[in-house]
């Protein structure tokens, strides 16, 4: 396999065919792990609340 | 078994070097919709923990059920819903409030899942919340109520919707506004933009409502007349022949990148601001733009933007970086990190000048293309290597530089008229030098040490720098009338043109023959001012190193290149009364 053929594993879990009322059932695996790693990031990141948001 | 979103190395590359066929950015694209997945589970959660019969919560927690419905059927609603810049903003949000320990609005989530099922004739029943006596259904448009109420029972039966007595109409009349149908009671759509072009079709929302999406450096425009939306509509589809037309390397994925535009109330009538979030995925904010061609390069640059948002989310590349740097598009200091955003929609900007310039036919318009090429082209290098020295990117991050920075040294090879390249080197080297003076504090004991050195008549070379650092705004430097007139050079050469005759400009005499390219005589009238007074501001400094970069031998003095916040300092101390180039000149 060439280098331009192998792929790279990203950081968010393929979660298109799991219906969201099965999401639960992943309970505290990758899923929450990914989520706390976002949530990070977002905290590091310093995305602002929209103006709306931010005026409550 | 949970997997992850898979990137291949190709696509990974054709990322890198600017590009992306619309295929590889449907594989950003739909990460995106797992990320949203996620962040509507954290997001479920919190909405389960809290009080449960709290109308909030419920209402997630219908609007929940419902996009599971919507999922089963699998019509597209679901995936159409997850794609929704509208939805991102509101996740964003209530992951921050959360975060913050603050009320998260949980309610919203079922106005959007609303919209997907009332969009794809799915029937529902759920309760909704009013907002200032409206109704959203994000990506669709609002529902008037006319009362007081701040909740609405809204029911569809699959072809018709119902919001309490306030609204009663076919939902397939609940749709954005093209310009084209009849006014529905009580219904306002979206206003949205359908552009075709060179067998390419392109829809985007003209987002004025959604205040989730009212995020960005400048507030969004919320009171567009109908003659401003069809302004906008026209520029938009003139905007898109431009892309096909010439760039279609940026118009094929422009569908899967922009879903939606935000219009922004500029500070002023002149100000060209754009501006794009993570938080938002498909959406880009734009000021009114002032042409169809500067709309076209608007959406290049926001879509790269977009496309490495997305990119960041699935592979990091980017570790840290809070060093302040220079940003050659900037005005103030930049964490090194933040730097990769820039570099990656300036080479976009690149490529689409370069294409653009071989299209224009009158001469100003041919002369703001290739100064815009060569400006941009040439910033790739040295904001990259700034990226690498400074060690804030990941090992993937390295191999995406380096991509990049094969596609601008390819920019960089093409050849390029020399008046194009001579104003883009000023308009770029008066840019960095006016950071340097604003914001390179240096250490005043070596600025002491090296004034005594010169009195003395010591020799420099042996004699230690003194330390710098970045100190936003430690100098002031005025927002210099001479600045804008050289830019307007190429940006409006017909204005620049009639303002350089203008006799009543406030410009200095240096200034005066600066602009006027008698480079000789500026230089000794830059020199005299710097000398003649006892306070020169550091504006005379840099029109001195323009002016000397602008004279065809010898070039200009490495020490203004490099050192002039330093010269500025050392001057200073020296009384201001010694001659700026014999300074410079012992600095060597």
């Amino acid at each position: 396999m060439t280098s331009q053929e192998q792929a790279i594993k990203t950081l968010i879990p393929d979660l298109r065919d799991i219906p969201v009322d099965r999401l639960a059932e992943l309970g505290s695996s990758a899923l929450a792990h990914s989520i706390a790693r976002y949530r990070e990031r977002l905290k590091e990141n310093g995305i602002p609340l929209s103006s709306f948001q931010a005026r409550i | 078994m949970l997997t992850s979103h898979l990137l291949p190395e190709a696509a990974f590359s054709a990322l890198a070097e600017g590009a992306g066929r619309p295929a590889t950015i449907r594989l950003v694209r739909d990460a995106q919709l797992s990320k949203h997945l996620m962040l509507l589970h954290a997001i479920a959660d919190a909405a389960s923990t809290g009080d449960a019969s709290a109308a909030g919560p419920a209402a997630f927690r219908a609007g929940y059920a419902l996009l599971a419905e919507l999922q089963a059927t699998g019509a597209g609603g679901a995936d159409w819903l997850l794609g929704l810049p509208h939805l991102g903003s509101w996740a964003h949000d209530c992951l921050i409030r959360l975060e913050q320990g603050s009320a998260a609005d949980f309610a919203h989530f079922a106005c959007l899942v609303a919209a997907a099922a009332v969009r794809g004739g799915v029937p529902f029943e759920l309760d909704v919340p009013v907002r200032d006596g409206r109704v959203q259904l994000p990506g669709l448009g609002f529902a008037r109520i006319t009362d007081e109420s701040s909740w609405v029972r809204l029911c569809c039966d699959g072809d018709r919707v119902t919001a309490g007595r306030h609204l009663d109409a076919d939902r397939r009349d609940l749709v954005p506004d093209d310009g084209s149908g009849g006014p529905v009671p009580q219904w306002s759509g979206t206003p949205v933009i359908r552009a075709v072009a060179g067998g390419l079709a392109w829809q985007v929302l003209l987002e004025t409502q959604d205040s989730y999406l009212d995020r960005y450096t400048l507030p969004m425009a919320t009171s567009l007349s109908a003659e401003e939306i069809r302004r906008w509509r026209q520029c938009a589809l003139a905007a898109w022949e431009v892309l096909v037309r010439t760039h279609r390397w940026a118009a094929e994925p422009l569908p899967d990148l922009v879903s939606v535009i935000v219009p922004l109330t500029p500070h002023c009538d002149t100000d060209l601001v754009s501006v794009t979030t993570p938080a938002a995925f498909g959406a880009i904010a734009t000021s009114w733009p002032p042409d169809p061609v500067t709309m076209a390069e608007t959406l290049v640059h926001e879509s790269q933007h977009v496309k490495l948002g997305g990119l960041l989310d699935m592979v990091p590349l980017v570790t840290s970086g809070a060093e302040q740097v220079y940003a050659p598009w900037r005005p103030d200091p930049r964490p090194a990190g933040g730097l990769l955003q820039g570099v990656y929609a300036h080479l976009g900007i690149a490529r689409f000048w370069n294409a653009q310039r071989r299209t224009e036919t009158d001469p100003d318009d041919t002369l703001r293309a290739q100064v815009h090429f060569a400006r941009w082209r040439s910033m790739i290098e040295p904001a990259a290597q700034t990226l690498l020295r400074t060690n804030c990117l990941t090992e993937a991050g390295v191999r995406f530089v380096d991509l990049l920075r094969a596609q601008g040294r390819r920019l960089e090879a093409e050849p390029l008229p020399g008046q194009a390249r001579e104003i883009a080197a000023q308009v770029a080297l008066d840019h960095r030098l006016t950071w340097q003076v604003r914001h390179l504090a240096i250490d005043q004991a070596g600025v002491a040490s090296l004034a005594a050195a010169y009195r003395r008549g010591d020799p420099a070379g042996a004699l230690a720098r003194p330390g710098t650092w970045i100190e936003a705004d430690t100098r002031k430097v005025q927002a210099s009338v001479r600045s804008r007139l050289l830019t307007m050079r190429y940006l409006a050469p017909a204005r620049y043109r009639e303002l350089c005759a203008d006799r009543t400009l406030t410009l200095s005499e240096a200034d005066r023959l600066l602009v006027s390219g008698r480079a000789q005589a500026a230089v000794r009238a830059y020199c005299d001012e710097i000398t003649g007074t006892g306070d020169p501001g550091p504006d005379a400094w840099i029109g001195l190193a323009l002016a000397l970069h602008q004279l065809p031998s010898p070039p200009l003095h490495p020490a203004f290149a490099t050192d002039l916040a330093l010269l500025v300092e050392v001057h200073g101390y020296l009384g201001g009364r010694t001659n700026p180039l014999d300074l410079a000149s012992w600095f060597g």
